[in-house]
């Protein structure tokens, strides 16, 4: 198992970068649903991005592209399936070639829970969460925003599936 | 749901499902229905058995025989002087790009 948190400090320490201080929480909040899941609404967030026109390379294989970055809570119908992209993440591009959008935005899966009745019902649009460096904007707009969404989809439990 | 395992308990959440896959692959291997399957219907069960925050499910699910996949990612010991300085650039470049758009709203 790889520990990221010092892979990622000696990785940017050697290009001069101070340490990233991820943010911690010592009181973490535990809420049970207001029942069992085959009987609750799920709503799917996601960190993955819309394709941004005239942004570059943003499909399988593109390097790390700040220009498709969102900053902005969006909801999407899960129908016609979202494009959804994850060209402006860190994620491992020596072991994940990106071509299968699965792995980053299960809504196949789900859908088919749902069917087999483990979900009482999905949501009909997802919802996608910003992936900002800043925690104060992160927790003060986009969290809050985030829930906005949530409640106003009806939803009674949440995934947060993040690359 | 995610491959972070020491980053998401780090920061402290409600339920975590853990696959000690490479990043990208939060909900399952690609092209892979069985992984996926698996992935996504073990992380949604902790929604009903989970008890208290913190909790902590781990993927039984390997990613490859071969564990050597991890000592790739971000690692400085693979990386040429030449190679870090360009890496700088490509980062510098980047928090530039972020702003703008930032600051275009």
């Amino acid at each position: 198992m790889i520990d990221y948190i010092p892979r990622s400090h000696t990785y940017y320490a050697a290009q001069g970068y101070a340490p990233y201080q991820w943010a911690t929480f010592a009181d973490v909040p535990f809420q049970r649903p207001p029942g069992l899941l085959k009987d609750l609404r799920l709503a799917l967030l996601t960190t993955a991005a819309p394709v941004v026109a005239d942004a570059g390379a943003q499909g399988p294989g593109a390097a790390y592209n700040a220009a498709a970055k969102f900053f902005e809570v969006f909801t999407q119908t899960l129908h016609p399936r979202p494009d959804l992209r994850i060209s402006h993440i860190g994620y491992d591009r020596t072991h994940c070639q990106a071509q299968d959008s699965n792995t980053w935005l299960p809504i196949p899966q789900l859908e088919a829970a749902a069917r087999d009745g483990l979900i009482g019902e999905l949501a009909e649009q997802l919802i996608g969460i910003p992936t900002n460096r800043s925690q104060r904007t992160t927790q003060e707009k986009d969290a809050p925003a985030a829930l906005t969404a949530c409640r106003k989809l009806g939803a009674q439990a949440a995934l947060l599936v993040p690359t | 749901m995610g491959c972070a395992r020491d980053i998401v308990e780090h920061v402290g959440v409600p339920r975590f499902y853990f696959s000690n896959f490479p990043l990208g692959h939060s909900a399952g291997k690609p092209f892979d229905a069985a992984s996926q399957h698996q992935t996504v219907r073990e992380a949604l069960a902790l929604v009903d058995q989970a008890n208290t925050a913190r909790t902590t499910a781990v993927s039984t699910q390997k990613w490859s025989n071969d564990d050597r996949w991890e000592q790739d990612f971000w690692n400085v010991s693979q990386l040429s002087p030449q190679q870090l300085k360009k890496l700088k650039a490509e980062h510098e470049q980047v928090r530039q790009t972020a702003a703008n758009i930032k600051s275009n709203g």
